[in-house]
């Protein structure tokens, strides 16, 4: 435990001391207050839905430029042989890496909630779905950066994990439409696995335990895959 | 005891045979050298013994616990990989510390350690300093250190020499063997002159295989000198060779006298003869090394094969 520790804020200091963290998070906040500032003075609506949707595509393109030096840049400079050559298990540094990674989104889309205070102000907002949206927002982020973690975790070159990263998340965000080309019931098992799908209850404020599941399994499956990765030498 | 038992180990990628049947121990407090050329196998070897790679077949044994399973053996481990990589963004004590959380160290017994091994690596002028900005001497040490902060039983060095200048290998060389005093030392080199200096026993491979060991006498070496003096000076010389006690007389050529000494301590009461005669040794030079020959024979009668 205490080596997850060390190893959590090690990832982390690593992550905040880098400029990566800032760029993504001063994009996404940039992006998102432009659409919300035009959204409330269009739509006069107390409403993050627009939000939600919008962060959810900034996460599915930001994640890999995130995740995608987990690994491959520890391999690439041979610390990842130091870490692994510690008294640590894989599933400590996999774990660690995760947390860190989190701790980015989670401020990225913790600052978001200015934008529910300032309609609280102007207007009365039906909370429900704002809390929904931001539940919403920290599992399909937690699921991306797992899958990233995963795929960082199989390469040593950092370009490689981000374009297999954003080419898989891509495909998975909008994978629903191509159900139209196949039978029942192939149709519904291939609409289960869009993450737009999946995520849009959550955007607009209906939770069912099946998309939660969804996302939990997903990272789930991401986490193991990491550490399978690390694993196998 | 053995602090490291190799038996039988063998390790490939494939078809390709990186290591086969390697046997050997590391006793406390040895210093063990594995020599061959690149492809030989030795980083495996390492690699393998600090669980960073899985045998094919074989055991590995470090402090009486098998490598593969889980933490056990790795806590007896410190490990500096070649080229000593590290976290270029940390400061050298933030580095360290976090080194030694990573095994499980904390509190004051924490920062009693890391004092001890920055005290010991003279790394107290750069312990703010980013890792980034140190030369690569410091580097080394800065490896040197985290691999020794948790009190290891080995000492595993992959080519630790590379990239390091001439005064660096020095240091570097005095740095093993003081570290050597308190725990068993594993390290590689395709430089056999290095090799030879800093180990006590060679572990010659080439292709994988283990061609054979060779214990590296450093106590007890003969030295071979050249004396140089003024031809009249002959009878004193002659008289000075004839009264020192392990001192052979090898020859005379245009330019002086050749002498064999049995060992460092014959050749300093040389010195301290001629000396007190009046006289000079112009130079100094070892015999060449056996282990030179015994490596071309060991890697040439393979290489015939």
């Amino acid at each position: 435990m205490r080596a997850l520790a060390a190893l959590a804020g090690k990832e982390a200091r690593t992550l905040f001391v880098s400029p990566i963290a800032y760029a993504v998070i001063a994009v996404f906040l940039l992006l998102s207050g432009y659409t919300f500032v035009v959204t409330l003075a269009v739509g006069k609506q107390a409403t993050l839905v627009h939000i939600f949707f919008q962060a959810a595509v900034q996460l599915v393109l930001l994640v890999p430029l995130i995740t995608m030096r987990q690994f491959a840049e520890e391999r690439r400079t041979g610390t990842l042989e130091l870490l692994l050559t510690a008294p640590v298990g894989e599933a400590a540094i996999v774990l660690a890496k995760f947390a860190a990674c989190m701790a980015v989104l989670l401020v990225m889309i913790g600052l978001t909630f200015a934008y529910a205070v300032v309609l609280a102000a102007l207007g009365d907002p039906d909370w429900g779905p704002v809390y929904t949206g931001y539940l919403g927002l920290a599992m399909l982020g937690a699921a991306l950066v797992a899958v990233g973690l995963a795929v960082s975790a199989l390469t040593g070159n950092q370009i490689v994990a981000a374009v297999v990263s954003l080419g898989l998340f891509g495909l998975l965000w909008g994978i629903d439409p191509l159900a139209a080309l196949l039978p029942h019931p192939a149709d519904d098992w291939l609409i289960g696995l869009s993450l737009l799908a999946r995520f849009t209850p959550f955007a607009v404020g209906a939770f069912y335990t099946s998309d939660f599941g969804f996302f939990l399994t997903v990272t789930l499956l991401g986490l193991f895959l990491a550490m399978r990765a690390l694993a196998r030498r | 005891m053995a602090v490291v038992s190799f038996e039988g180990l063998h390790k490939s990628y494939g078809r390709r045979i990186a290591v086969s049947d390697v046997s050997f121990d590391v006793a406390d407090r040895e210093v063990v050298g594995l020599l061959g050329p690149n492809g030989s196998g030795k980083t495996t070897i390492l690699r393998i013994v600090t669980g960073y790679l899985r045998a094919s077949a074989g055991t590995v044994r470090v402090a009486g616990r098998d490598v593969h399973d889980g933490a056990a053996a790795r806590r007896h481990i410190g490990y500096v990989p070649e080229d000593s990589p590290l976290y270029a963004h940390m400061r050298v004590g933030e580095y360290l510390a976090f080194a030694g959380r990573l095994r499980g160290l904390a509190g004051r017994d924490l920062d009693r350690r890391v004092a001890a091994a920055s005290e010991r690596l003279a790394l107290g002028p750069v312990r703010e300093t980013i890792i980034g900005r140190l030369s690569r001497g410091y580097r080394q040490r800065v490896s040197l250190a985290q691999a020794v902060l948790h009190e290891p039983r080995l000492l595993v060095l992959d080519e630790p020499t590379n990239g390091l200048d001439p005064r660096q290998i020095i240091e570097f060389r005095g740095l093993v063997r003081d570290l050597a005093r308190d725990c068993a030392v594993l390290l590689t080199s395709h430089i056999l002159g290095e090799i030879e200096r800093i180990a006590d026993r060679v572990v010659i491979l080439l292709n994988g295989r283990l061609l054979g060991t060779h214990p590296i006498a450093r106590a007890g070496r003969a030295l071979q000198l050249r004396l140089r003096g003024p031809a009249d000076a002959a009878p004193r010389i002659a008289a000075v060779l004839a009264a020192t006690d392990g001192v052979t007389r090898l020859g005379e050529d245009g330019t002086g006298w050749r002498v064999a000494a049995a060992d460092s301590a014959a050749a300093e009461r040389l010195g301290v003869g001629l000396a007190a005669a009046g006289l000079a040794v112009v130079e100094v030079a070892e015999t060449p090394s056996d282990l030179e020959e015994v490596f071309l024979r060991l890697t040439g009668g393979e290489a015939a094969r």
